[in-house]
């Protein structure tokens, strides 16, 4: 297991640099760039512009320049947009933000999908059941981008619980955690309770009620365990999809998250901030993908690496 | 030399602070003066000289003081200048300086300041996106210190002592005190900008002479500002914390004003009927000094069809600009069909033949001279009509190509993202694209001076009649014949297709007091406002 984990993260490191090649070179093809304006620049001063930025370098060896940053002082470089502030500071100040919300979302998801999915499994049929798979597909056609503004409409507007938008303590997390997870959490709910009741009728869970254990040692030692396995596997692309739901909850909750930085810099052209967070986002991808396989052979001993 | 006051006000008052703010007759102040008004995006910067969007300057302009403030119609008033002279030839402009102007670290505010933060602006160095705004001002040398072929100390800028400015400039610019209230010429303070580097604008560290001090900034979430106890009126100024949120959806931002956690929003396309009815007192329209168009493609390597005057009068007379207003838009805009802006300030709107036709007649002539020029159902004109990602660009474009189908013309639509569609406008890559022209400064030259040959004009239209009667507006007494001649000129060529004009359309809280409804530019200042008690 430490080897297939070492060789994993080793073949990381070319696949982000593969990363590093085709995002700056797509982002470079796009037209327009950082300093497109309303009115064109006087050539002196885009040269200027061009020079302090290092645009006017060939792009391969602004690609070097810009891995060598990286590699030796983890420096993303300046933003190309907001003359004060560096990469490293816009991430520093956004991602925090995001992985809070972001962590919380998907614990929330996978907590609250898994109950609803075993409970619905037991209960197969009855009035439970009915209404998790009720409310799991009600989720499913309500995508973050619907949720939200009905959020503050119901709880700033009209209850006047909670504060519309902005970041701060808890009570800034709960609608974008809401907004966020609970398209996976109906997702997440839907595939435990199939996986669920397929594990129920297997051989080995038969073998356990026949010797006389208690129900829920039966659902919780034996069921539980091989049921997550789908689960799992789901969780890797619903990581991804939780990434790009977080710009819609940065856009309608004003979090100030790394989400709507992303967007932001794209339609900016801010080379140093879009290059900073696809890379942050890439890592992070890959290092949750070997989250994933190792929890697939911690779950079921028959699978080996 | 010739002394010339600012305005009667300020010649009656020359002892009194330029713009008090005073509550009316039976208003009680509240407890609580603070003011949260909304942005849409991320504020870029908050330096004045490298700050490129409206947001922008509104935080600027609380930060910052300028020469020259506006009042609430928008006319020029004291700011750190309280005069100016003019010399007899209308070159030179010798600016006075209060004594009492403080900046927030306690130094004072020196002519010295401006030199420095003009010659900021234009220097190439700085690599200012506004750096074009020291040469429309028709400052001495300025082109050539922005190309960089002059050192930024030949700027025609001069500090004759510590509170008297010399600006010289190269032509008479009757508007020229209008311009210096633009926050591109606001003063920075040269040691903090030395010391810090680009880090200056940061909270703690951002030195301003304006009547509020940066508190707090978060990107993209807030920025926070309190009264600033140094500046010179400070004894005036009522409001005292300010904040901006920053809520990238129109429809959840209105949800929290409603909510009570915005004083001021923008009402979100759409919705201005049913939030006149439901909150009469909140929901406003205001002219705005922007006018919306199809820009046409005149360049020798554009569209041939589009080089014909007949075919483009054809397209601006099919235009319904009432269904665009009224139907669309709903926001108490007006239908344009001359290029500047109807509420700028001195401008005379002039007869425009085909704005006084019917529409029925419109479409009529207009069929007329597609098919002078040579267009049927055998040979249909095919263009495209460019245009940034907006709902509304959206709307308006799909009504457009209506419009253009009851001539028989085809219009394919090509939705690009702004920087591509910036990008396609400057390199000449289209044939009719959606655009708008916003003032620079409240006075017409700002919108007819883009038409000239050697101006901004991303079609490329030329006609030395034109060039010729804005030269002469600058050196005119009554610079509004030749604009009324100019805009005549731009109804008979036809060289783009004016929709509608700007309206800013927003809900403001009924207990504060002070924001301009009657200043098409909508420069505000928190110094100028105040809130009631109810």
């Amino acid at each position: 297991m430490f080897g297939y984990i070492l060789r994993r993260l080793a073949v990381a490191i070319p696949t982000l640099l593969l990363l590093i090649v085709v995002s700056f070179l797509l982002m470079h093809a796009a037209p327009g760039g950082p300093f497109t304006q309303e009115r064109a620049l006087p050539p002196q001063v885009l040269a200027n512009l061009n020079a302090k930025y290092g645009l006017d370098d060939p792009l391969w060896l602004q690609i070097v320049h810009y891995v060598w940053g990286i590699v030796a002082h983890f420096d993303f470089g300046p933003s190309f947009v907001y003359p004060d502030r560096s990469v490293n500071q816009i991430i520093a100040a956004g991602f925090p933000v995001t992985l809070t919300y972001g962590a919380l979302s998907f614990a929330a998801a996978v907590i609250f999908g898994v109950s609803l999915g075993v409970t619905a499994a037991i209960r197969q049929n009855s009035w439970i059941d009915y209404l998790a798979v009720g409310t799991s597909i009600g989720a499913q056609v309500l995508p973050n981008f619907v949720m939200a503004p009905i959020l503050v409409l119901i709880f700033t507007l009209w209850l006047g619980w909670l504060p519309g938008g902005g970041w701060g303590g808890p009570i800034y997390w709960i609608m974008p955690v809401i907004a966020l997870s609970t398209s996976f959490m109906a997702s997440i709910a839907r595939i435990t309770r199939s996986s669920m009741l397929e594990v129920l009728g297997s051989n080995h869970i038969r073998t356990a009620r026949a010797k006389g254990l208690p129900e829920r040692k039966v659902i919780l030692r034996h069921a539980l365990k091989p049921a997550m396995l789908p689960v799992i596997s789901y969780l890797g692309p619903a990581f991804v999809t939780m990434i790009t739901g977080s710009v819609v909850v940065d856009m309608y909750f004003s979090t100030g998250g790394i989400g709507r930085s992303f967007v932001d810099s794209a339609l900016n052209r801010d080379y140093a901030v879009m290059m900073g967070i696809t890379i942050l986002v890439g890592a992070l991808t890959i290092l949750f993908s070997l989250v994933v396989d190792v929890l697939y052979a911690w779950v079921d001993p028959k699978i080996r690496y | 030399m010739t002394r010339l006051f600012l305005t009667t006000a300020l010649t009656v008052g020359l002892a009194l602070p330029a713009f008090a703010v005073q509550p009316a007759a039976g208003e009680k102040l509240a407890e609580n003066q603070s003011y949260t008004f909304w942005l849409l995006d991320a504020i870029k910067t908050s330096d004045p000289h490298k700050n490129t969007d409206v947001e922008g300057s509104d935080i600027i302009r609380q930060l910052f003081e300028g020469l020259l403030n506006e009042d609430a119609k928008g006319a020029p008033i004291a700011g750190v200048a309280t005069s100016f002279d003019v010399s007899d030839d209308k070159l030179t402009y010798t600016f006075h300086l209060r004594p009492e102007a403080k900046w927030s670290n306690g130094d004072p505010v020196t002519a010295g300041d401006f030199v420095y933060s003009w010659q900021r602006l234009a220097n190439p160095d700085t690599a200012s996106e506004y750096a074009w705004f020291m040469e429309l001002m028709n400052v001495e040398n300025a082109t050539a210190v922005v190309k960089g072929e002059k050192k930024p100390e030949e700027l025609g800028v001069k500090a004759l002592d510590e509170h008297t400015l010399e600006v010289k400039l190269t032509t008479p610019t009757p508007y020229f005190p209008k311009m210096v209230t633009h926050a591109s010429t606001f003063p920075v303070n040269q040691k903090v900008v030395e010391a810090e580097g680009d880090n200056w604008t940061q909270p703690g560290k951002l030195v301003g002479n304006g009547a509020y001090v940066l508190k707090s900034h978060d990107l993209g979430v807030q920025i926070s500002m309190d009264k600033n106890p140094n500046y010179w009126d400070a004894a005036n100024v009522v409001m005292e914390h300010i904040k901006g949120l920053t809520v990238n959806d129109n429809n959840v931002a209105l949800t929290r004003f409603q909510a009570g956690e915005l004083d001021r929003v923008q009402i979100p396309a759409g919705q201005y009927p049913r939030l006149e009815k439901e909150a009469p007192a909140e929901a406003i329209s205001i002219p705005y000094s922007c006018t919306y168009a199809y820009l046409f493609n005149l360049r020798d390597n554009g569209p041939e069809a589009l080089k014909d005057v007949r075919v483009r009068k054809a397209l601006s007379y099919a235009m319904q600009r009432d269904v665009v207003v009224n139907q669309i838009l709903q926001g108490g805009q007006k239908p344009a069909y001359n290029w500047t802006h109807w509420a700028i300030e001195g401008f005379k709107m002039p007869e425009i033949d085909y704005a006084s036709f019917s529409q029925a007649d419109r479409l009529e002539k207009a069929k007329a001279l597609l098919a002078e020029a040579g267009y049927g159902p055998d040979k249909p004109l095919k263009v495209t009509l460019q245009y940034n990602t907006d709902e509304n660009h959206k709307k308006i474009a799909v009504a457009a190509q209506q419009f253009f189908k009851q001539l028989g013309v085809q219009v394919e639509l090509n939705n690009v993202e702004w920087k591509v569609h910036t990008d396609r406008l400057q390199s000449g890559d289209f044939q009719m694209a959606r655009y708008a022209w916003c003032a620079d400064y409240n006075e017409a030259s700002t919108f007819l001076d883009y038409f000239r040959s050697t101006g901004m004009n991303y079609g490329k239209y030329s006609n030395a009649e034109f060039d010729k009667l804005m030269d002469e507006s600058k050196a005119s007494n009554d610079p509004n014949a030749q604009y009324t001649a100019a805009e005549k000129i731009l109804a008979e060529d036809m060289p783009l297709i004016p929709i509608y004009q700007y309206a800013k359309v927003d809900m403001i809280r009924d207990d504060i007091k002070g924001l301009p409804t009657e200043n098409v530019m909508n420069d505000w200042y928190a110094k100028d406002i105040y809130r009631i008690q109810k």
